[in-house]
């Protein structure tokens, strides 16, 4: 893990809350900067709030963790780091299982990456399953290929928003995307 | 959440398309499984057959695995079949769609053509009707500059040969004495050259003479 980090990730002191109100908002920066460095390198979509990933299992380990250098942050300082994830949009905050989404894009820049691929590939106005866009063969290449479904379809919503996409639902769980 | 505020239609087609979509993914997703299955027992019976290379041949939970394998890659050929199959459906379905737009087109096309041929059923009639009105008007017109040509050709040559008349006649008895009276003249003296010998008398007496001479002439 540390090995796609900055090298910070390996300085001891970013692991303990810095008293002084000027550096503590510099390290949390750079803490936001790590974690979307983290979940990008990795893929991962979704962390919960102890910092591993949220859909591998346990065996992941915490990035607020590097056994490296034996330290890890502690739990009031995390919440603070979530915090300040949240304020500067890095992540959203899942409400059903207190999980985040790491967005290294932010929502709009999905929606309009996601927008592109309909357009390019030729699949306006046509009915796209959230599968085919997650997991499907066609969209193999593309940057939101295995993209967490909930947070798909969130970006999603904003095409909605934007006139330009229809959700089609399915046993009340929305399956299906029209975009024209 | 509810998509029933968006403004993009979506049509019974389309979930009907949704509905085939969802179960090409659930097979999509099958294979996916499948292949990892396979994968993994594929290992496994390497191992199997790695920890004891002899008596591979006989152990019977390499021949399970085999047979196992060999079973998930039949499944795994059907199932892209299948997938095959529905993504055909899928294409004839979306083709199907563009199918009864044009159908819907032609019809559309179809009835206002009609409607517009309605508009034309009269025309035979109303075409005869233009033709006579446009013969009736032909001739009205040839009646109308026939009778002015006439009547008014005639007045006007009635007019001309009146004026003809007046002007000429006029000219004629006006000038009569102007152009003769002085050619007359010239002749005079030769007639006066004739009586030279008694000047005095004669004189007078021409000139007693012409008045004479005017109102013969003329």
């Amino acid at each position: 893990m540390t090995t796609n980090l900055p090298a910070i990730y390996s300085f001891p002191p970013l692991y303990t809350c810095q008293p002084n109100a000027l550096i503590r908002e510099q390290q949390l920066t750079v803490w936001c900067e790590i974690i979307v460095e983290f979940a990008k390198k990795e893929r991962v979509w979704c962390i919960t709030a102890e910092g591993t990933p949220a859909k591998d299992g346990g065996d992941k380990q915490s990035v607020f963790r590097n056994d490296v250098i034996q330290r890890s942050v502690k739990s009031t300082f995390i919440e603070e780091i979530w915090h300040k994830m949240i304020e500067t949009e890095k992540a959203l905050r899942i409400d059903s299982d207190s999980n985040y989404f790491i967005l290294w894009r932010s929502l709009d820049s999905w929606s309009a990456l996601i927008l592109q691929w309909f357009e390019s590939s030729g699949k306006l106005n046509q009915v796209i399953t959230l599968y085919e866009l997650i997991e499907g063969d066609e969209t193999l290449g593309c940057e939101f290929h295995g993209m967490d479904s909930m947070l798909m379809e969130k970006c999603l919503l904003r095409l909605r928003e934007r006139g330009r996409a229809s959700l089609l639902k399915d046993q009340n769980k929305v399956m299906g995307v029209k975009v024209v | 959440m509810g998509q029933r505020g968006s403004k993009i239609e979506v049509t019974k087609a389309d979930r009907a398309i949704l509905q085939l979509k969802i179960s090409k993914d659930e097979i999509h997703k099958y294979a996916r499984r499948t292949e990892s299955l396979i994968a993994s027992e594929d290992l496994q019976l390497r191992n199997i057959i790695k920890a004891d290379p002899k008596a591979s041949n006989k152990n019977p939970r390499a021949r399970l695995l085999l047979k196992k394998i060999h079973y998930q890659r039949r499944l795994l050929e059907q199932a892209s079949d299948q997938l095959i199959n529905l993504e055909n459906m899928v294409a004839t379905v979306e083709f199907k769609l563009v199918e009864q737009q044009f159908i819907i087109g032609l019809r559309q096309g179809n009835e206002i053509l009609t409607k517009l041929n309605k508009e034309f059923t009269g025309v035979d009639d109303l075409m005869d009707q233009v033709q006579d009105q446009i013969a009736y008007q032909d001739e009205i017109d040839q009646v109308l500059s026939s009778s002015i040509v006439g009547s008014y050709e005639d007045e006007l040559e009635r007019e001309l040969k009146q004026l003809d008349r007046e002007v000429n006649g006029s000219v004629k008895q006006s000038e009569m004495p102007s152009v003769e009276g002085p050619t007359k003249q010239p002749e005079m003296p030769s007639v006066e050259g004739l009586p030279e010998p008694q000047p005095e008398r004669e004189e007078p007496a021409v000139e007693e003479e012409r008045p004479h001479e005017a109102p013969l002439l003329a």
